[in-house]
């Protein structure tokens, strides 16, 4: 490798640096506005800081909307849609791999195909489905809808086709039948990308909008981007509602961030080696 | 195995995971083409078959040409600058450099948080006289938009967010294709005294090429089908000028439940990401290096 002169790496550092506060500045200012009163929030010149941090602000926000409750409905949603993906997924995956049946790459080429095809255009004849089975403006009717994951199928196909040959048949001379082969001996073996796979598709599913806002109509029933919505739609009107505004995004990131702070190597791992590679 | 069994277990291993994705994926794609051929309105129980009427509409309509030029404006300016960013960034994060992990963190962060949230943070930035954005382009003597509420900014306030949210997610595509570069090949270009510019353009953006295929594919899926960020910050406003096909589809369907109208937008939409993927992917055959 060249040598990487003193210099050189400065400039590195220094442009890196830069970058990375602007990346990060708009989450740092979030946390700023949240704890400012009203008139440090609308002061020209800016007020950098707040002088005495009102903490009081997110209690406000939590008194004028239930946002504990929208986040436990959009975290428990999205666990139970990514533990029914996993298991889906594994299934097909593991049909796709291990076993030969008529009409298998035209399984897989539809598969391919739908990763393709904008969601949006099946919105609305999954309204009225969901509408027909009775789970409108229910949870039931968001996990249903979201359990069939391309994305997933897709990737734990690539994991699958990882797997030694040699261990899958030292297994079945065995005398491992299918569900035993995926349970003891692929499951295992591709742990680290199910959960690789499962963290990315939890964050999908917990930053989901558009599909949920359809579904759901009444406040018990709100993931948390819908909430989240809602409250910036009706107090937006009022400006000194920003910092009870900045409050509630701050909420409705931080379960996100504390995540990505603890895992944050699996996720960087988990996108790059994802990849489709062209 | 007996033949009984073999079907068992393709009914189980491929016929449990099918139900879901038949009655979400597959039949509701079918069904929405033959909507496009009625003009069922959602509340009315009957409705009538209409040939292309549908189509004809959109395609005679300045709202659905003036959505198509918004979503080519949208797709290409949050296209080329995460691409450009992606691989600025990923330059940057040169092998023995310390920290890296903690740059590459920062960088990404913006990837993970919920687009609804950061484009509600964002509109607070962009207020116009007392926002973060204007009161540091005031500093500088700039001109201060009023970016969500001038047609010709709102656009632009829209594709900066986009880039800020999926630059650092470019950025970890290309740090991993740039790893695998040899280091011979760098080595090979410092003997023969190549420029930094001359080693980017002959060896770095060839090799990477495959990289920035896959990205330009699946951001352009992507843009399409852009809408949290626009529903947030200007509901496809001022003056439509932020309404793409997708959100005039959304609002057709779900605030006018103009069901048939929608459907044959939404066909459109399919017909319209299928071509840009099979040209890319067809045309990328002059410019990307395996």
């Amino acid at each position: 490798m060249e040598m990487v002169s003193k210099s050189r790496k400065m400039v590195h550092y220094i442009l890196l640096t830069i970058f990375s506060i602007i990346m990060v500045f708009p989450l740092v200012w979030m946390f700023l506005s949240a704890l400012k009163t009203p008139e440090e929030i609308f002061a020209v010149p800016l007020d950098w800081l707040p002088s005495n941090p009102q903490w009081g602000n997110f209690a406000g926000a939590l008194e004028l909307a239930p946002f504990g409750l929208y986040i436990f409905n959009s975290t428990f949603t999205a666990i139970v849609i990514v533990f029914f993906q996993i298991i889906l997924s594994s299934m097909i995956a593991y049909a796709l791999t291990q076993m030969t049946f008529k009409g298998k790459s035209i399984l897989f080429n539809s598969i391919l195909i739908t990763y393709m095809l904008p969601a949006a255009a099946t919105y609305v004849p999954s309204y009225v489905i969901v509408a027909k089975l009775g789970l409108l403006d229910t949870l039931t009717g968001i996990i249903i809808s979201n359990i069939a994951s391309v994305f997933t199928i897709f990737l734990m196909r690539q994991a699958f086709m990882q797997v030694p040959k040699e261990m899958i048949e030292a297994a079945r001379s065995e005398g491992a039948n299918d569900f035993a082969i995926l349970r003891k001996v692929m499951m295992p073996m591709c742990k680290s990308s199910i959960f690789t796979v499962g963290l990315i598709s939890f964050v999908q599913m917990y930053n989901n909008y558009l599909w949920p806002s359809l579904i759901v109509n009444s406040q018990e029933n709100y993931l948390i981007t819908v909430g989240l919505n809602r409250f910036f739609t009706t107090s937006g009107t009022f400006a000194d509602q920003w910092p009870l505004i900045m409050a509630a995004s701050v909420l409705a990131v931080l379960p996100l961030l504390i995540l990505f702070i603890l895992l944050q190597k699996w996720f960087i791992k988990g996108i790059s080696d994802s990849g489709v590679k062209g | 195995m007996n033949r009984f069994g073999n079907v068992g277990k393709l009914l189980f291993f491929v016929g449990i995971p099918m139900i879901p994705l038949v009655v979400f994926w597959f039949v509701p794609m079918a069904v929405s083409v033959w909507l496009s051929f009625t003009n069922w309105d959602y509340i009315s129980p009957t409705f009538d078959y209409v040939g292309i009427e549908n189509y004809t509409n959109a395609l005679t309509s300045a709202d659905f040409y003036s959505a198509l030029k918004n979503t080519i404006f949208f797709g290409f300016w949050t296209i080329l600058p995460t691409i450009f960013f992606g691989l600025l960034l990923a330059l940057l994060l040169r092998k023995g450099l310390k920290g890296l992990t903690g740059f590459k963190a920062f960088l990404f962060a913006p990837w993970i948080t919920p687009m609804v949230a950061m484009s509600i943070v964002w509109s607070w930035i962009y207020e116009p006289d007392v926002g973060l954005l204007n009161q540091v382009l005031g500093w500088f003597n700039l001109p201060q938009p009023s970016w969500l509420t001038d047609s010709e900014m709102a656009m632009w306030a829209i594709i900066i967010v986009t880039v800020w949210k999926n630059a650092g997610w470019a950025m970890l595509f290309y740090a991993d294709a740039l790893s695998k570069i040899p280091d011979e090949l760098y080595e090979v270009g410092n003997i023969e005294g190549a420029g930094w510019l001359q080693r980017m353009t002959t060896i770095v953006i060839p090799l990477v090429s495959p990289t920035t295929l896959f990205l330009v594919i699946i951001s352009a899926i992507d843009s399409i089908q852009a809408y949290d960020q626009i529903q947030v910050m200007t509901q496809g406003g001022p003056a439509g000028s932020t309404r793409t096909l997708l959100y005039l589809y959304y609002q057709m369907a779900f605030e006018q439940f103009n069901m048939g109208q929608a459907t044959a937008l939404a066909t459109l939409i399919v017909i319209l990401t299928g071509a840009l993927a099979l040209i890319m992917f067809y045309g990328s055959k002059r410019w990307v290096h395996y």
